[in-house]
């Protein structure tokens, strides 16, 4: 009868060592106690005795493997005892349900040596597993010779729930993160031990279709069609914040509590565009064609996609028939209830992004149209004021023209007059 | 056997002698004025002409083969060359008696042939005709080539340039060749001239010749045909079944009179006295003179007789009398031309098995210069006149040689830039309700018909209460094959089905029953037991333009048609780069309770070669859907069917088996049973012992298992089949194949690639055992049952918890068995 020597549990933290060389070859003596050979952990170098006397029958890794703890690295025993011992040593769990039933043979045992260093887990399981911050590793495989399947995963989370922080368990929630590998079992998930998953590429395939496809035509004409230039620029955002701010604890009978930064921003729009006709101006079959009233685009978030619904003659409205008029259009896209009628006949498109962070962009112009503003973040910018340097919030302004029919400098002009009505807002309203 | 056959014992029992008739052995006599008188002296001389540029267009080849180079055009030809150095007279002389609308068939070394059939073609012709032909052949591909070449006198001389071009282009594999390269030397073809598919196996082209001849007589088309093949082919089995199944009595005593008799087919052995290395006269054989194995035949003895195949007006005479015996329905016909080549069987032949002085002695009675010597003899010619026919004909070649050696006049198919050029002509997936127009022939009108019956059941197997409903009354599988059938049989006139018991008996499983009241012998009729021939004469039919349904009674008689399934009926398609269509179903039944070769399922032998489409229903409902699919396309399908589902009524599909036509989705899998924790996909009858398994796994361990049928094996939409194995995470497929290489080894690695990282285990494949088939009430050890998927899923997928398995399907057990080759 042989006996197993065992890699031993070299601390709470080890899993396993690297063999790095036997002293005792295998038919030689040893003794309880003997050196047997030489390992490495992660943190040090380390000698292993023999804890068995008799023949060393059978080395059982070779050197540079590793091995987990607690597993067999050496056979000790009489000669003779040795196939049968391999044998045994290198078995399967007796849960194994038909292995001793059916018998068993020299073939099926070559397959299980080989596995027997290596977490059997099914892909699926695996997946399972990192997804919820599982170190599966410990954990008893109840599929076909051991393998850890989808099963046993599910079990070890319903046994698991507390042992992940709350920021690591969103963080897996969503599916972008997992556990990083060699994370041990017995310790809580936090953030740190989670690494980024390495996405598939090209997870679905979605054909261009409805309001996207048209949308993806017209961006493309849009660019190959015109000379594109956008010129970037920041207004003082003082007025506009303290106006807002105004509006929005005004008395709710006045129904202006509503007005939003964005409908100011339209507001000075429609209001200074008039002195530009240059700007709100349509361009096609070689022809400028300048028009009368501001028919304004807004662009619209919408499930379906980008929109554009039109202000029309926005010149002529009060701040508060464009805040109504606004919400009335951005709720009608999002609801899919907008009239194709509703959709045309824009002069010039403001593109706010700004509640998103952006702070300067580069607008795509909606041809014919030849002018197309795009609305950034407010943001502090320092200002030197008598002297000092003071920090005044700023409205990112980026202006797209086509620069074929209208050459930087009058952009430029708009932009600044656009600039100073906003910095003004309050009594712009008032004229 | 049908009733209006007595067979008599007091006839059968009498006394009696077999006479046979005698043969002629070389019987023809020349007779130069006679000779004159029957032919023109511009005839004369083309023969010679002919005979000169096939010798040339050969010489050119063994030059390139042998030496690199001819005439100064260098040029290393990869491929086969079998030549026919030796061999002109014979095919020259056959192609003096025929006109275009006869086809031609021949062999690995039929260079020759093709040349003499094209140019009697050319001359038969109208230049308008020869025009289009040449516009029309591959988009004019060859001719474009052709034309830059040359000035010609006139469309004649431009078609001899573009058939030698198309030719030497399709044996170089240029996409200008007859076939875009993809026949080559040994399969080239051309079917505006009747020069069609020859063939690399030696003997492939006798039961598809027949096949053809087959075509013309039910379909009264002009015309005979000639299978040109060797003399040592006449020992394989399929040139036997062929000369069989081409004399049958029931052509005379069966088949309408006024169709006209047999098939039109000349067995035409081009006997140069080698078969490769062998010798079959005083070797290999014992025939003595090829042409007494007619005598074996029928009581005419094919009217065989030995032809010198050295006098091209011999064998011009003999093929002429052999024709008209032909067209009056008398055939078959068989001619033993004796010849011989100089060259070896291919270049790598050293002649080791004859003597320098056999060949000079045939060199010195060669055929070109013999008869250029009587020409000049007779006053037809003089020899300044065949100098210069020699001359000509030196040029043709040479200048058609550069262009079809040059790569940019005479590209390759560009595979390096479409690479699936060659796979897009592997299928014509056409839809083609009928092949012809003219009235479908039948006995009775369809309404009258055994369908008044079969419509008449239920159509569907359980009543409201899921009880199973009386089965004689219900429509079963064999019913819904029936349905499919007499569909397909009066909308396309082409249409023809044979076998063995295919009329009276209605096949072996009684699927035909009613078919013999519908519709005339020569649409329904028995075969001989040659299921090489069956196969092999459906091929011939289907490229001639007609829809083949031949049956064969077990799967496991396949192996006697494997060169006409795996060879033939896979190929032609592409090889003809889809000049040619193949509707053809080939009905196979897989037995049961039958013992070892009578039981298996040969499904993924089948799978595995390209060319052939593989469906399996195992519904009523799909078998119907699925036959009617493959009899209204344009391409080979072996159509698997299992004995043990022929009295099966439609359980599964709710509506039942429609009355009306309908098609089921060609390569869709159907979920016949949806589940979330193990999907059982199934090929065949294996499906509902999967749903029994199902049941029991649902019953007894709480399991919600998906079965899935293939139904198809080629093609296969594998979405659905990943879809179910991301679901559920644990796959098992099953069906009675044996389980070693079978198709579901295929499906398994296909799912695997497809869905690695949702598989809780790797999908466990259950087929048949490795074993012969043994005696039926063995059956349950051998093929798959619900016992052996349930143990299979617990020990390869799933343990069961509490469950004891009946038999080992752990994973040990691949490696312990697979060790031992069982």
């Amino acid at each position: 009868m042989a006996e197993a020597v065992v890699m031993p549990k070299l601390g709470n933290t080890v899993e396993s060592a690297v063999i790095l060389g036997w002293h005792v070859a295998v038919g030689a003596e040893v003794s309880a106690g003997d050196l047997l050979c030489e390992i490495e952990t992660d943190k040090a170098t380390l000698e292993i005795e023999s804890t068995a006397s008799g023949i060393l029958l059978a080395q059982l890794c070779a050197v540079g493997d590793e091995v987990p703890v607690l597993s067999a690295i050496a056979l000790v025993g009489s000669v003779g005892s040795q196939g049968e011992s391999i044998a045994e040593f290198t078995a399967e769990t007796p849960s194994q349900p038909t292995a001793s039933a059916m018998g068993r043979n020299e073939a099926l045992e070559d397959f299980e040596h080989v596995e027997k260093n290596i977490v059997k887990i099914s892909p699926r399981a695996r997946n399972l597993a990192q997804r919820n911050g599982i170190n599966y590793e410990n954990i008893d495989g109840s599929g076909p010779r051991g393998r850890i399947i989808e099963r046993d995963i599910e079990a070890a989370l319903r046994e698991l729930p507390a042992k992940v922080t709350p920021v690591a368990q969103a963080m897996l929630d969503s599916g972008d993160f997992k556990l990083a590998e060699g994370h041990p079992g017995d310790r809580r998930v936090s953030k740190a031990d989670l690494t980024p998953v390495e996405r598939e590429r090209a997870a679905k395939a979605i054909p261009l279709a409805g309001l996207r496809k048209t949308i993806a035509r017209r961006l493309r004409e849009s660019l190959t069609t015109t000379a594109q230039l956008t010129l970037n620029a920041t207004a003082d955002a003082r007025a506009l914040q303290a106006y807002r701010r105004r509006l929005k604890t005004s008395e709710a009978g006045l129904g202006l509590a509503a007005v939003s930064i964005n409908d100011l921003l339209l507001f000075a729009v429609a209001r200074t565009l008039p002195e530009f006709p240059a700007l709100n101006s349509l361009f096609e079959h070689e022809t400028i064609v300048q028009l009368d009233s501001v028919h304004l685009g807004l662009a619209v978030d919408s499930e379906r996609g980008l929109m554009a619904p039109v202000l029309r003659n926005a010149e002529s409205l009060s701040l508060k028939q464009i805040s109504a008029e606004a919400r009335r259009l951005a709720e009608a896209c999002r609801a899919g209830s907008i009239q194709p009628d509703e959709l045309s006949g824009g002069s010039f498109t403001v593109s706010n992004l700004g509640a998103l962070g952006i702070e300067s962009f580069t607008p795509i112009l909606n041809p014919p149209q030849v002018g197309l503003l795009g609305v950034g973040s407010i943001n502090l910018k320092p200002v030197q004021q008598d002297g000092e340097v003071a920090f005044v919030p700023h409205i990112g302004l980026s202006l797209t023209i086509n620069h074929q029919v209208i050459d930087g400098a009058p952009a430029a002009r708009f932009l600044q007059k656009l600039g100073a009505n906003l910095a003004q807002i309050d009594l712009l309203v008032a004229t | 056997m049908p009733k209006s056959l007595t067979i008599d014992p007091a006839e059968a029992r009498q006394p009696a002698l077999i006479r046979a008739p005698e043969l002629p052995v070389n019987a023809y006599i020349s007779d130069p004025a006679a000779e004159a008188e029957r032919y023109t002296r511009a005839q004369l001389v083309d023969v010679y002409h002919d005979m000169l540029l096939i010798r040339e267009f050969e010489t050119a080849l063994d030059n390139f083969k042998k030496q690199g180079a001819y005439r100064g055009i260098e040029y290393n030809h990869a491929g086969p060359a079998h030549l026919s150095i030796g061999q002109e007279a014979a095919a020259v002389g056959q192609c003096l008696a025929l006109e275009a609308q006869d086809f031609i068939l021949g062999s690995h070394r039929s260079h020759g042939e093709i040349l003499a059939k094209g140019l009697a073609a050319i001359r038969q012709l109208d230049e308008a005709q020869l025009l289009e032909i040449m516009e029309r052949y591959s988009g004019g591909a060859a001719l474009r080539v052709v034309e830059a070449l040359d000035a010609y006198s006139d469309a004649r001389a431009l078609a001899q340039a573009w058939l030698v071009y198309g030719t030497y282009a399709e044996i170089f594999a240029r996409e200008t060749g007859f076939n875009k390269g993809m026949g080559g030397s040994m399969h080239t073809f051309l079917p505006p001239f009747g020069i069609m598919p020859n063939n690399a196996i030696v003997g492939g082209s006798a039961d598809i010749a027949l096949g053809m001849a087959l075509f013309k007589r039910v379909n009264r088309a002009p015309g005979i045909v000639i299978a040109n093949i060797g003399d040592s082919s006449v020992a394989s089995g399929p040139v036997w079944e062929a000369m069989n199944f081409a004399a049958m009595d029931q052509y005379h005593t069966l088949w309408d009179a006024e169709l006209g008799g047999a098939p039109p087919i000349l067995f035409n052995f081009m006997n140069n006295f080698y078969g490769m290395g062998g010798q079959p006269q005083g070797e290999t054989l014992g025939f003595g003179m090829l042409a007494r194995v007619g005598l074996a035949i029928n009581a005419a003895a094919m009217h065989s007789e030995r032809v010198d195949g050295y006098n091209p007006l011999a064998v011009a005479d003999a093929t002429r009398r052999k024709k008209a015996l032909l067209l009056a329905g008398a055939g078959p016909a068989m001619l033993d031309v004796i010849t011989y080549r100089y060259s070896g069987h291919s270049p790598s032949d050293a002649s080791s098995y004859r003597g320098r002085d056999e060949v000079d002695l045939w060199r010195a009675q060669d055929s070109i210069s013999g008869f250029g010597d009587t020409l000049c003899a007779e006053g037809h010619a003089d020899s300044s006149a065949l100098e210069d026919i020699k001359a000509c004909t030196v040029d043709l070649i040479e200048r058609v040689l550069r262009a079809a050696v040059d790569l940019d006049a005479s590209p390759r198919l560009p595979l390096n830039v479409s690479g699936d050029a060659i796979a897009a002509m592997m299928f014509s997936n056409e839809r083609a309700e009928a092949l012809d127009e003219r009235q479908p022939e039948v006995l009775q009108a369809k309404e009258d018909s055994r369908l008044q019956i079969t419509s008449g059941k239920h159509r569907f197997g359980l009543d409201e209460a899921g009880r199973p409903l009386p089965k004689l009354k219900t429509l079963t599988y064999a019913e819904a094959i029936f349905e499919a059938m007499i569909h397909r049989f009066y909308e396309d006139p082409t249409m023809i089905a044979f076998g063995e018991e295919n009329r009276d008996w209605g096949g072996a499983f009684g699927a035909y029953r009613g078919l013999t009241e519908a519709l005339p012998y020569h649409r329904l009729f028995n075969t001989p037991i040659s299921e090489a021939a069956i196969v092999g004469v459906a091929v011939g039919y289907a490229l001639a333009g007609g829809r083949a349904a031949p049956e064969l009674m077990y799967c496991d008689f396949m192996g006697r048609a494997g060169d006409e399934i795996f060879n033939q009926m896979a190929k032609w398609q592409a090889m003809s780069a889809n000049v040619l269509r193949m509707p053809l179903v080939l009905r196979v039944s897989v037995g049961m309770k039958y013992g070892a070769q009578h039981s298996q399922d040969w499904s993924s032998i089948v799978a595995h070669i390209p060319g052939l489409k593989v469906y399996f229903p195992a519904t009523p409902y799909d078998a119907k859907g699925m036959l009617n699919l493959a009899l209204r396309g344009t391409d080979p399908v072996v159509f698997f069917e299992s004995q043990r589902l022929y009295s099966q009524p439609e359980t599964l599909f709710a509506g039942g088996v429609p009355t009306d036509y309908y098609e089921v989705e060609e390569g869709e899998p159907y979920v016949h049973r949806a589940g979330s924790d193990i999907s059982i996909i199934t090929i065949g009858a294996t499906l509902y012992r999967a749903l029994e398994a199902a049941d029991r796994l649902e019953r007894e361990h709480g399991l919600s298992a998906e079965v899935i049928d293939a139904r198809f094996l080629n093609p296969l939409n594998y979405a659905p089949l990943a879809a179910s194995a991301r679901k559920t995470g644990k796959v098992l497929l099953a069906s009675d194949a044996s389980e070693r290489g079978s198709f579901l080894h295929t499906m398994a690695s296909n799912i695997s690639q497809l869905a690695f990282d949702y598989l809780d285990g790797p999908v466990a494949v259950l087929g048949s055992r490795n074993w012969i088939t043994p005696p039926a009430e063995l059956d349950e050890h051998f093929f798959p049952g619900a016992d052996g998927m349930i143990d299979i899923i617990h020990q390869r997928l799933l343990p069961l918890p509490g469950y004891r398995p009946r038999s080992e399907q752990g994973a040990g057990a691949i490696s312990q068995r697979a060790r031992a080759g069982v």
